[in-house]
């Protein structure tokens, strides 16, 4: 019962407030509020994506059940969109399993970034912020501590679970908003390009610098060519060929400074 | 559920690796890292991964390719020009997706009326 207890003010103190006086001037809900904020162009982003996927999971021959579970479950958008095709070609399992591990590869390269802020933190809560974590809170969280040397610090972990607990709800929200309603949006909206700008809106604040800037245009590049591929792997290819495009024009203008 | 039992245990068996993809791709750094450690130079390299990944999503969309006639030019890409160029004045993402949709209903508007 009491274990019952601290549970629900747990869940009080992460949903914040009022029960808890204080909490609204504490220095982590500071930083869960940054998280929040940074994240809101993103959740628009998120949000679009969810709706468009939930209408693409009904219209392509889920049922609503089965909809619902896979968002729930999966939480991966990508991966749930690559999935569809080859469900409704009836694809072997395994090929499904393998499309989905090679869309999803990104996970891995961003988790081996954000492993290093959270590794002091007990198995269970890893495994929680890990499965939780997104595209979105990788490019926001690097973008705000990528450089800083302290690791670890609470500031760190509250402003980390300001963007993906918004983005969670958003993702699954419209998703489900997607699935129930979706056959009455009109396809002449075209509501899917919505989904693909706000993906800029994502991309073009981080054109900062030259090596970013290459890694862009060769991506870009490379992902234009590779579309023939099978399996997305033109967006495997992208991603390897961006960041050997990034780095090597950062160990260039290096070069140039130091000579 | 469709009342096609095979059917419905095939996508419930998907959804089931697919939620295992999931896992083992999000959380398995977070579990395991400290097994598998990386240095300085490939942590570097890896801010430029999210930019190169999401450009691999979205240039597909903006350039299609099809695979019996080559490449397509679409309207899209000239909507895109357009929200980009709107971010550059304004520096509001939000203007990117609001500014980006409008150029498209607009130029779409247009070439019907060309065609």
């Amino acid at each position: 019962m009491s274990c019952w207890l601290a549970r629900l003010r747990k869940v009080c103190v992460v949903a914040q407030i009022r029960f808890i006086p204080g909490w609204r001037k504490s220095h982590k809900w500071h930083c869960f509020k940054a998280g929040v904020r940074d994240a809101v162009p993103a959740l628009i982003a998120t949000g679009t994506w969810g709706f468009v996927t939930g209408i693409a999971l009904v219209k392509s021959g889920l049922t609503e059940t089965m909809a619902t579970l896979m968002t729930l479950l999966v939480y991966a958008g990508s991966a749930q969109l690559t999935s569809l095709p080859l469900i409704e070609s009836a694809a072997p399992l395994w090929l499904i399993f393998a499309a989905g591990l090679v869309v999803n590869i990104r996970f891995v390269i961003f988790g081996a970034a954000l492993q290093p802020f959270f590794r002091h933190m007990p198995w269970r809560k890893r495994m929680g912020l890990g499965f939780f974590s997104t595209d979105v809170s990788f490019v926001l969280f690097m973008g705000r501590y990528g450089e800083s040397k302290e690791r670890g610090g609470a500031d760190q972990l509250w402003y980390f679970l300001g963007i993906i607990v918004p983005g969670w709800f958003a993702w699954n929200g419209s998703s489900l908003l997607g699935i129930y309603l979706g056959a009455m949006v009109p396809a002449s909206w075209s509501l899917e390009f919505a989904a693909v700008l706000a993906l800029m809106a994502i991309i073009v604040p981080l054109i900062q610098t030259r090596p970013m800037a290459m890694c862009l245009l060769v991506a870009g590049l490379v992902a234009w060519i590779g579309q023939p591929l099978p399996l997305r792997l033109g967006l495997a290819a992208a991603v390897v060929a961006g960041v050997v495009a990034g780095v090597a024009t950062e160990r260039l203008t290096e070069r140039a400074k130091t000579s | 559920m469709t009342g096609d039992l095979h059917f419905d245990l095939y996508v419930l068996g998907a959804i089931a690796l697919l939620a295992i993809c999931s896992f083992l791709t999000r959380a398995g750094y977070f579990l395991f890292g400290d097994y598998f450690p990386l240095s300085d130079g490939v942590r570097r390299a890896l801010r430029y991964a999210p930019t190169a990944a999401l450009v691999g999503i979205i240039v597909p969309e903006l350039l299609p390719w099809h695979a019996d006639t080559g490449p397509v030019f679409d309207i899209k890409a000239l909507a895109a020009l357009a929200a980009v160029a709107l971010y550059w004045r304004t520096r509001s993402s939000l203007l990117v997706i609001v500014g980006g949709m409008l150029a498209y209903w607009i130029l779409r508007l247009l070439s019907d009326l060309v065609s």
